[in-house]
Formats: structure tokens, sequence, C-alpha cells
């Protein structure tokens, strides 16, 4: 029997996931605190709480993220690039190219056959294309980053943003909102851009099918559907978890690897 | 011995250049591999690499350049305007790229704005793109015209005897440093990729004759030493766009490699090719410095690069590359999509990352990507 968790620390949000023997029985998000050991301690006590179980209980934990290297309680630290792509993998069996989008950073990975990561690429040093991007439009527009997702299909006529970058393209928002567009539009434009960033990460990779989407922006389907239309390709969509939480389950499923003997 | 090579590189300048300031000597600073510092050597100027590492801010310099421009050019046009590089008694710029030929016109303006943050010697000296006999006699003139104008500002002399005393001595040095580039990538390295780049650096800002003397102590040290077992390290290469900051090697040295090659401005490049002795030494230096097209500003000599970098790969065993480039770099920005192409098809991985000139403050977001890279090795 084995009882592991996986936390993944990110600049957003920070993932809990306890697995046993392989299945989830309990994972938590909150959104991250002021230090990497706080957001890891919160977020493990609520998953805590939805168990019967104590941190003493817990075999091996596995950290991930921006923060994974300051969390006292981790036995081992691993890139998010290798949990995401495990992650992902439990969650569609078949994936071998897969869109991540986080908080900060948005990546490209590609997987073998076996799973293992082949090549990857990740954003650099801008907020666009991540979901801080879309994080300032739900504000600026008046809505929640859940109802951003939505506005896509009820577009007819979806903005073009002349540029991605976060900065600029507040501007450009705050122009439309005074000349009247419907928010739908706008809401659509914003989704465009953000999956037209994505799309250039995932053409760096290559793409091998099955595609997939982690991340908490896999939960917009307005950028899920745009970007299907861009790389001509089906995404997978999976009900098996909370795509927001594959970092975590990755990560999770490395310390169950590690307590079965096939470490990394 | 090699806290000498850490103090030369770690600081825009360091103890022999105020020794030598202070002792009524002149330093030139210049830009570019391309430029013999022979030249200077010659003439009992001390060459300088002109550095950016410790710049805070680009406040000066953005209001010349504008903020998407490579960041090394901006970061020795805002040392020059907060007069950090006063010890300066000349500069020459040189076209190794665009960003950088702009440094000619952006300095002197600064100059203008900020007085005394350009030195009196002040100097273009033209690069070709190509290695044609048309683009050598070229070259050679700018050479010839350098000579001429040192001679003329400095009441000096630069006569072909020391010329090729000069030339003798930044010989022994390229072979010196050659024996450090043997020692970093056997099997088991005797010294660290960051120390091998700290010596490379230093090397460029040191009075040659001190450099050498340096290097002649520390190499029996080394051959002494016990090997450093790699301990499952990876064997990796930095290749791409210019760097002279040491920590950047550290940082990827931290996230469990060892950097047992590298083909940077500023690294150990093709120390093995010597300056003809026995040529007359000004044709000499053109053919020297104009051959060697290890930066991607030579125009058509991708497959020279390639190869450089193919050889350095196989003899030193080298796993996975790196390829950084500076931010708006577009020569090591387009040929480093071209390397991993390459490199890729071969079986060799390959790390496109992209940084920032200056301070390290993302070493958090690039230290993600290295560890995740050697994870992908593994």
């Amino acid at each position: 029997m084995s009882i592991v968790a996986g936390c993944d620390i990110g600049s957003l949000t920070a993932k809990a996931v306890i697995m046993e023997n392989g299945r989830i029985i309990s994972s938590a998000l909150l959104r991250s605190k002021t230090n990497p050991q706080l957001s890891a301690e919160a977020v493990m006590k609520e998953a805590l709480s939805k168990t019967a179980l104590s941190m003493d209980n817990i075999q091996f934990f596995v950290g991930t993220g921006y923060g994974r290297k300051n969390i006292s309680f981790v036995n081992q630290a691993i890139s998010e690039i290798a949990c995401h792509g495990k992650g992902a993998r439990w969650l569609i069996p078949g994936a071998r190219t897969i869109i991540d989008i986080g908080g900060q950073d948005c990546k490209a990975v590609r997987l073998d056959q076996d799973g293992n990561v082949v090549k990857f690429v990740a954003n650099d040093k801008c907020a666009s294309g991540t979901g801080r991007f879309l994080e300032v439009m739900a504000r600026l527009l008046n809505i929640s980053i859940e109802e951003l997702g939505g506005l896509s299909s009820r577009s007819t006529a979806p903005i073009i943003l002349s540029s991605t970058c976060t900065v600029w393209a507040q501007a450009d928002i705050i122009k439309y909102i005074n000349s009247g567009h419907k928010i739908e539009d706008i809401g659509a434009g914003v989704n465009s851009a953000m999956a037209k960033r994505a799309a250039i990460l995932a053409n760096s990779v290559g793409i091998e099918p099955d595609v997939c989407m982690t991340g908490g922006v896999a939960k917009n389907e307005g950028v899920v559907r745009d970007l299907e239309k861009l790389l001509g390709k089906n995404i997978k969509r999976t009900r098996k978890a909370d795509p927001q939480i594959a970092g975590a389950i990755g990560a999770a499923i490395f310390a169950m690897e590690k307590v079965n003997g096939r470490s990394k | 011995m090699m806290e000498i090579f850490e103090e030369a590189a770690s600081g825009i300048t360091n103890r022999y250049i105020t020794d030598w300031v202070n002792s009524g000597k002149k330093v030139i600073g210049y830009t570019c591999s391309f430029l013999p510092p022979e030249i200077f050597h010659a003439a009992g100027i001390l060459p300088y690499r002109l550095r950016g590492i410790t710049t805070e801010s680009m406040e000066i310099s953005d209001a010349y350049y504008g903020p998407y421009v490579c960041t090394f050019p901006k970061c020795l046009l805002q040392l020059a305007g907060e007069k950090k590089l006063s010890f300066l008694s000349g500069a020459v710029i040189s076209t190794g790229c665009d960003a950088m030929r702009r440094l000619d016109e952006c300095w002197r303006k600064t100059g203008e704005d900020y007085p005394g943050s350009i030195p009196d010697f002040f100097h273009y000296f033209d690069v070709p793109h190509k290695t044609d006999p048309h683009a050598i006699q070229w070259f050679e003139n700018e050479i010839r015209k350098l000579i001429r104008k040192i001679e003329t500002d400095y009441h000096v002399n630069i006569t072909e005897e020391n010329l090729k005393q000069s030339i003798s001595l930044y010989n022994h040095g390229r072979m010196l440093l050659w024996e450090i580039e043997k020692q970093r990538s056997l099997k088991d390295a005797k010294i660290s990729g960051t120390d091998a780049f700290s010596i490379a650096v230093a090397g460029t800002v040191m009075p040659r004759e001190a450099f050498n003397d340096a290097l002649e102590q520390l190499l029996p040290d080394l051959s002494r030493q016990k090997s450093n077992p790699a301990n499952g390290n990876r064997r990796i290469m930095v290749a791409g766009s210019i760097n002279d900051d040491i920590e950047l090697i550290r940082l990827i040295e931290n996230a469990g490699s060892t950097v047992v090659a590298d083909n940077i401005c500023f690294g150990i490049r093709s120390e093995s090719d010597q300056v003809d002795m026995d040529d007359e030494p000004i044709s000499a230096l053109t053919r020297h410095y104009l051959s060697n097209s290890v930066c991607p500003r030579m125009f058509g000599a991708y497959r020279q690069r390639f190869d450089l970098l193919k050889a350095k790969i196989e003899r030193a065993g080298v796993e996975g590359i790196i390829l950084q480039n500076i931010r708006f770099c577009d020569l090591h920005g387009s040929e480093n999509g071209l390397f991993e192409r390459d490199f890729e098809k071969m079986g060799i991985p390959c790390l496109r990352l992209e940084r920032e000139y200056g301070p390290l403050t993302e070493t958090g977001r690039m230290k993600m990507r290295i560890e995740a890279f050697l994870e992908r090795m593994a």
C-alpha cells in the first residue's frame, strides 16, 4: 500500500494531490500565499482535511512548480515540465503533446511513446500568453475568470488585439470598451490572442496527437476551441480530474513510483 | 591560484587595471573578438575587453537606444554614462552586430550630454562580414588605420618588432588557454566549467604577461590535482550570445551539470589556432582575426560554425547543448534555431534559452528550464 502526495506551488495557485495506490483520494487548490512554504502547508492541510490522514501517513512527497525547492516537507523536487507531462499522461493516456498554461508561464511539451519528455518550450519572461494575461483582462471587463471562457461562443464579431503585450493589450481593451463593443466580442478577442500565443509554442515543439491541455487555462473553453482551430487538431478533454492540478498529479505519481521502487 | 582569475572576472575593473592606471599607463577598451588586442599591447597600452556586468539600471542608455534592443551595448553605455569606465583613456567600437555598431553613435551623443563619459581616444573599427580577398584587404586597411591613429594620438611607434613580440605573447596565452580547455573536457574533468570560463574572461581584462604567468602556475597544480569525478553530472556545452558573467555558467553547473565546453564570445573558442609568426605581422593578424568565423556576424559560414561545435562535442563528450541568446539578438537567436534543428537531428538534446544581459535577475525562470532540460536528459 502506498500513500503519497504531490504539491505544485505555482505563481498564482498552489495545488496538492494525495494518492493511495495510484488513485486520487483527495486534492486541493488555493491561491498562492506570500511564500512557497506557507502555500504548501495550507494546500496540504486542505487536502488532508478531506481525508482521515495526517502528514505522518504520507510516505513520500514530491514538490514541483516555482516554489518547489522551498518546501520543508518535500522529499524530492522535480521540474513542472516533467510533472505536467506525467500528470497529463495519467489524465489522457495517449497524450503526446501537452500545452500547459499556468499563471506565470506557458509551456508546450512533447512526449515520446513512453511518456518521457522529448522536447519542451516555455514562453520567456512575459505575462502575455499566461493565465495572468487572462486575469488582467477579465478584471478589466469586470467579469470572473470563469466567465471569460464562455464569451467566445456567444461572440459574433471578435475583436483583434493589435498586441499581445499585457500592458498594451489593456490599452486596446479600454479603447474597445469605450467605443461600445460588446463584451462577448472583446472576451472572444482576448481568448483568441491567448490561443495564438499558445499555438506558436505548440508548433515549436512539433505537434503529435493526442494533444491535451493542462493548467488553469485548460478550463477556458474559448481558448481551447480557438487553439483547436489554429492547430487543426482536436484537443482531448478530460473528466478524470481538474486539468489545473495535472502538475500535482504528476508529482504524486513520481512519489508513488519512488515508493514502489521505480524511481525517476 | 583561481582567486586571481575570479577576482579579475567578477567586476568591471580589477587590481591589475588600478595598478596599471596608477603607474601612468593607458587602457583602451574594445568591443569585439575580431579586433586584435596585440596592436594595443605593442603600443604599451592595456587592451581591455569592454564589459557591462554590475549594471543596475538603464535609465541613461534606454534614452539613446530604446527598450527593444540587446541589453549588452546598453549596459556598456549605461556604465559609460555613470562614468564607471573612467579608467579608460580610449575606446574602439566595432561592427560586431548592428546594436554594437550603434554604440559608436550613442556613446558619442552620451559624451555630449554627460561630460566626461567618453574617453578622448574614440575610434570606429570596421570589420567586414565576409572573408573574400577584397574583404581581407579592407580589414587590413582598418588595422593599419587603427595603428596610425594610436601612433598619432598616443605619440608611440608600433614597430614590426613590437608587434611580433606581442603576437608571440598572445599566442603563448592562447596555447595555455587551450591546455585549460583540455583539462575541462577530460572524462573526469580537472577544472569546472565555471573556473575555466573565469580564466577565459580574466584573460580579456588582465595584462597578458600577468595572465600568462598566473596560468603557468595554475596548470601544473591542475595536472597534479585529483580529478573531479563526474558523479553522474550531465556534460553540457553552452553556446550563443555574448556572455562574460561567470554566474550564468555557475547557475547551469549548480543545476547538476558540468560545462565541459563553450562557444561564447569571452569564452574559449578556437584558441588552438595560432597567429602565424613567420608572416609579416599585420598580414598575419588580418588573416587570423578575420578568418575565424566563429561568430554568426560572419556571412555564409554557418557550416564552419556547425563543424566547430561538432568538433567540441566530440572532443569533450558533450551530452547536451544550451543555446542561449540575449533577448533581441537576431544573430544568435536565429542561428540557435538552426543549431537546435541540426543537433537534435543527430540525437543531441538542445535547450534554447532567452535571457537578458546584466545581473541575473531571472535565475528562477532560467533554473526551471535548465533543471527540466537536465531531467529530460536523465
